[in-house]
């Protein structure tokens, strides 16, 4: 009973419905999902999207279309189609180990075991000689498609055995890069890390702002850290702008530079299974705390990000909070840089003589501090403290991506394509023909095996032959 | 400037006869007339590629950026691809009836997008680029092919023994055109196929993701896998004639979609490529 519901489970996965069902629902699905904001539920885009289209929304969200591509049906569907290319990829090695120790036996093939194994035999006009009807024959097969190599009265056009692997090598690699996707999930780290220039931060959770790790990644052996050297806000090599640039090291456990690069699109940096891009970038502010004193009693560093929709071009990334000694906020302060420019069109750089906005909020909300400062300068709290402002300069966003699988699944996507293109540009072919002598006098004897993209087919080589070769009375009789 | 555009305008007008020659050469059975309008065809290719050459020399770059840049270049290996199995096998010259108009709507719509220089973003300077772009021309222009066949192949079946099955006799047997189409596709596939790769390679080289599901991205799998049913119809439920070529006919304009429309439609991190809107 096991055997049979077995068989008859793999006689369903294999099945050519069942995959094309999958097909089909996994390309409307991708489809339909284009229009749908894709993100967390709790995203401002999803949010506007939510808003605007109340009557579908319900059902957008009940079967998880806001994030498309990792609900457990498209999940699921994915999964059940990758099993089901597994079985038929085994169907198609079977078949391609079939086909080329066909094609294999073949090649072997002359005039003595032609006689004996052939599929057709054509009766030659007696006043045609074996040499001419194998010339014949040759030209008839040419016309078709069919081009022979001719050895004595020997015509063949075997093809190579590699050609009938193709397809079973591409679905094979579908699998392959099915797992390695899924795989390298679970073992990827993949994040986002702003560093200012000149500073350096461990490769720890906390120092990302964005964090995707998989449940297998072990982040306990990993000791480096990241440090921006510089940064160049309009790089230009090549005669092409590169953008925004920064030059970044990575150290190993004893704080030495392993590699130092200079990155910018089509130029990451990469040491082993470390891939490190340059995001995004902003201003990093730095501020001293003084307290009543005048003595330094903190130091922070609060990064800015650029908004051409926000009044003045930038937004905080977080708030710098003023603490008292149980913990309790006293004061919270918004920090943007005023950038220079027409609203909505501001330049993105470092202004020229940077100027710092400090908003502080009391916690109740009340508005308290609203000021502009310079370098230098400072601004005093309603917690009797008073912010210094350091230093303005810039900060690189990495995106710090650690996934051992990308080689892996480089060499999938090559590996797959090669087994595409076999599987679509070679033929898979076995024709062969001799001249043999019978009762009835001369015949022609023709091996044929047309698989994939042959140029003809058997009907029509039978057809082409027969004209071109039979008697002559029975062409004149027709 | 003046010179490309004129070099442009005088590609549109060979083409536009050449269109105009197809049909007048099936529809009066003037097959003489029909293998002219490849010659037509072919030679609109000259000014073309003179214009292609010029531009190229200016921008800097190939065509590669901007709805004119992308059009052109889809236009162009469509045109070359017609050309060379027509020369190949000349009963397939009537098959322009089909191919030619999509060339022409391509180009004209070319012709009346801004034609402004658009210089290479660090992001699009790599390589990459030309694979991704390379392979991306190639798939539709076999797509467009199949397309083409799968008009022909649909007139000649509606109309049987009637009035198209005389116009169009002069091409290959309606098995053998069957078999055309199905190979177009497949050779279409395999080229989409390298696009979708490339492009997944470029993209973590670019911006260290290989896969983002941006719509792009999205869309281009989702022609792949549109043309894989196609090809499973094909190959493994032996499908064959006038249901397999009303799909090849519908699933053209899907291909064309994703790689005109879909930039211009939606946000993407690929927008920058045709002038869209980047995310």
């Amino acid at each position: 009973v096991i055997r049979r519901a077995l068989r008859k489970a793999v006689a369903a996965l294999t099945s050519a419905g069942l995959a094309l069902g999958l097909l089909v629902f996994l390309t409307a699905w991708s489809a339909v999902a284009t229009l749908v904001a894709q993100g967390d539920p709790a995203s401002q885009e999803v949010a506007a999207w939510a808003a605007a289209h109340p009557a579908i929304e319900p059902v957008v969200a009940a079967i998880g279309f806001h994030q498309a591509f990792s609900s457990w049906l498209f999940m699921a569907c994915a999964v059940l189609l990758g099993v089901s290319t597994a079985l038929c990829a085994w169907k198609r090695t079977r078949s391609a180990m079939a086909r080329s120790r066909a094609l294999a036996r073949a090649r072997q093939l002359d005039a003595g075991s032609l006689a004996v194994e052939h599929d057709l035999e054509v009766a030659l006009d007696p006043a045609m000689t074996a040499a001419e009807a194998v010339t014949t024959a040759s030209r008839v097969l040419a016309d078709l498609g069919v081009r022979t190599k001719r050895r004595g009265e020997l015509l063949t056009a075997v093809s190579a055995p590699w050609t009938a692997w193709g397809s079973a090598v591409f679905h094979w690699s579908l699998v392959a890069l099915i797992l390695l996707v899924l795989g390298g999930n679970l073992f990827r780290s993949d994040g986002l890390m702003g560093i200012p220039v000149g500073q350096t931060l461990a490769d720890t959770p906390v120092a990302y702002g964005l964090l995707h790790a998989g449940p297998l990644f072990n982040r306990d052996g990993v000791h480096r850290s990241f440090r921006v050297d510089a940064f160049d806000p309009d790089y230009t090599t090549g005669g092409i702008d590169r953008g925004p640039s920064p030059t970044v090291s990575v150290l190993d456990a004893a704080g030495n530079a392993v590699v130092t690069q200079r990155v910018y699109p089509n130029a990451p940096l990469k040491l082993g299974s470390l891939t490190i891009h340059a995001a995004a970038y902003g201003l990093a502010t730095y501020f001293s705390l003084e307290n009543t004193a005048g003595a330094v009693s903190g130091r922070s560093l609060q990064l800015v990000d650029f908004s051409q929709t926000a009044s003045g071009g930038t937004v905080p990334v977080g708030a710098l909070q003023i603490s008292d000694s149980a913990g309790r906020v006293l004061v919270s302060c918004a920090i943007t840089v005023p950038l220079q420019g027409p609203a909505r069109n501001y330049v993105q750089s470092l202004p020229s003589n940077p100027k710092v906005r400090v908003v502080a909020v009391s916690p109740q909300g009340g508005l308290t501090v609203d000021k502009l400062v310079k370098v230098g300068e400072t601004v005093s709290l309603p917690s009797g403290d008073v912010l210094k402002l350091d230093q303005v300069g810039y900060y690189a966003r990495l995106s710090i991506v650690d996934d051992a699988t990308i080689p892996f699944i480089y060499a999938g996507l090559v590996i797959a394509m090669i087994g595409l293109g076999i599987s679509t540009l070679s033929r898979q072919q076995a024709v062969a023909a001799t001249v043999v002598e019978g009762p009835d006098g001369s015949s022609l004897a023709v091996y044929i095996r047309l698989w994939r993209n042959a140029a003809t087919s058997r009907a029509e080589i039978a057809a082409g032959l027969e004209t071109a070769l039979r008697p002559v009375k029975e062409k004149s009789d027709s | 400037v003046t010179l490309e555009i004129l070099l442009m305008w005088a590609t549109l007008t060979f083409f536009v006869v050449a269109t105009a020659m197809f049909v007048f050469g099936v529809i009066f059975t003037k097959e003489r007339l029909t293998r002219r309008a490849v010659l037509v065809t072919a030679a609109g290719l000259v000014p073309q590629l003179i214009a292609i050459g010029v531009r190229w020399a200016r921008v800097g770059h190939g065509p590669y950026i901007g709805y004119y840049e992308v059009a052109n270049a889809l236009t162009l290996f469509v045109v070359v691809f017609f050309v060379i199995a027509a020369w190949r096998n000349a009963r397939l010259s009537a098959a322009g009836i089909g191919i030619m108009p999509v060339a022409v709507l391509l180009l004209g719509g070319a012709m009346l997008a801004p034609k402004a220089g658009l210089p290479l973003t660090g992001s699009l300077a790599s390589y990459w680029l030309f694979i991704h772009v390379a392979f991306a021309n190639l798939a539709f222009a076999a797509f467009a092919a199949s397309f083409g066949l799968a008009i022909v192949y649909v007139l000649r079946e509606r109309s049987k023994t009637g009035a198209w099955a005389k116009r169009l006799a002069k091409l290959p047997s309606q098995e053998s055109v069957d078999n055309l189409t199905s190979r177009f596709v497949l050779a279409g596939f395999l080229f989409w196929g390298i696009m979708i790769a490339s492009g997944a390679i470029w993209a973590n080289e670019a911006w260290g993701r290989y896969w983002s599901w941006d719509p792009i991205e999205t869309w281009s799998l989702v022609v792949w896998l549109v043309y894989a049913v196609y090809l499973h119809l094909r190959f493994t439920m032996r499908w064959r004639g006038e249901k397999l070529a009303w799909y090849a006919l519908l699933a053209m304009p899907l291909a064309l979609f994703c790689l005109l429309g879909i930039p211009i439609v939606f946000h993407s991190l690929h927008g920058g490529y045709i002038g869209g809107a980047e995310g």
